[in-house]
């Protein structure tokens, strides 16, 4: 829902740091999105494709995103994995649960909800 | 910050910017939070869709805590003064923050809001989200606690749905019990679907309009 702000957010640093490092063009940039994030890769490269346009740095730029897989940990018996998910079958709906999948306390999320551009590939 | 590997004329080269762009809505979270905690102000960030009832709770808890605290409300709206306008009678201090486009509060806009506050003066800080129940789960705000507040005119699926922002509640509101049977949605059921994502958060069950349930809502809130 907020792609195209953190898009916008994500066109400004690089160029900025394109800028800073004397590039001429920006070849690649790297992404990697947390799977428990509300950023949508599609919508990103929606947005990417359209305001990179607007910049002589970026136009010729492709977008690579990488999927981060979420993580969480249990203070109680140190589980440290992917979350548990729970099918409600009346309602045929799956959904995330905080339960620990080996000892049923409450986990806590380390992992899988950042936006965080990696790298940029950039030619002088 | 960056590493950067210097390249010939025309050959490209790598810049590791590792840069989380939600970390830096956490980090100004945190300096809110210790803003906050050196004015010794208690803030709790309110979350639920539009129509869910945050501005109608936020006016029956002012109404019954004025006494006890020097109240302040920050309301999140895209646009209009409607809730502040709504809160101010019931004698709090109230600023209003429009995002304009925007679908959630940031920490960043609340820090400015908070500019327009004499922190002296308040003791207990509530602020009202964007009417929303996905957005405002990514951007923390440096509060103490997080609320969500869902209504049974929602319809029976809206925690399941929306599991995410219920995550990070401590407290869940669910409004309008009057009309959970005219809406045929089970309050119970809601209560367990909450409880199965987040098995530590506490539930409370109210209509705001007439003002049942807040009592409680304020204790499960420990004010």
């Amino acid at each position: 829902m907020h792609e195209y702000s953190m898009t916008k957010q994500m066109v400004d640093i690089v160029v900025a740091s394109a800028e800073l490092n004397r590039a001429k063009k920006v070849c690649d940039i790297y992404l990697s999105i947390g799977t428990f994030s509300f950023l949508n890769p599609e919508q990103i490269r929606f947005w990417f494709n359209l305001l990179k346009k607007e910049s002589q740095i970026l136009v010729d730029s492709k977008l690579h995103i990488k999927p981060k897989k979420g993580l969480v940990h249990c203070g109680q018996c140190g589980y440290k994995g992917g979350i548990k998910y729970e099918d409600d079958p009346l309602y045929h709906i799956v959904f995330p649960t905080l339960e620990c999948p080996k000892c049923k306390s409450m986990v806590t999320i380390i992992e899988g909800r950042e936006f965080k551009i990696e790298s940029i590939r950039a030619v002088v | 910050m960056s590493k950067i590997i210097k390249p010939e004329e025309g050959e490209s080269f790598d810049i590791e910017l590792e840069e989380d762009l939600l970390k830096a809505n956490a980090k100004i979270a945190e300096e809110n939070k210790s803003l906050l905690k050196r004015h010794k102000i208690i803030a709790i960030d309110i979350m639920g869709s539009i129509g869910s009832g945050k501005t109608s709770l936020i006016e029956q808890i002012v109404k019954k805590l004025k006494n006890k605290y020097a109240i302040g409300v920050l309301n999140g709206d895209l646009t209009t003064t409607i809730d502040s306008d709504r809160v101010r009678k019931h004698g709090a201090k109230v600023v209003q923050i429009n995002t304009g486009k925007e679908c959630h509060l940031d920490a960043n806009l609340v820090r400015k809001a908070l500019k327009e506050l004499d922190l002296d003066d308040v003791n207990l800080l509530l602020i009202e989200n964007v009417g929303n129940l996905i957005c405002p789960a990514e951007f923390p705000l440096g509060s103490n606690k997080r609320m969500v507040i869902i209504s049974t005119t929602e319809g029976p699926y809206m925690v399941l749905k929306h599991p995410f922002i219920f995550m990070d509640a401590c407290v869940v509101v669910i409004n309008k019990i009057d009309l959970a049977e005219a809406m045929g949605v089970s309050v119970e059921k809601l209560k367990k679907d909450a409880l199965s994502i987040n098995p530590r958060v506490k539930i409370v069950k109210t209509n705001c309009r007439t003002g049942e349930g807040v009592s409680d809502v304020i204790e499960a809130l420990d004010l």
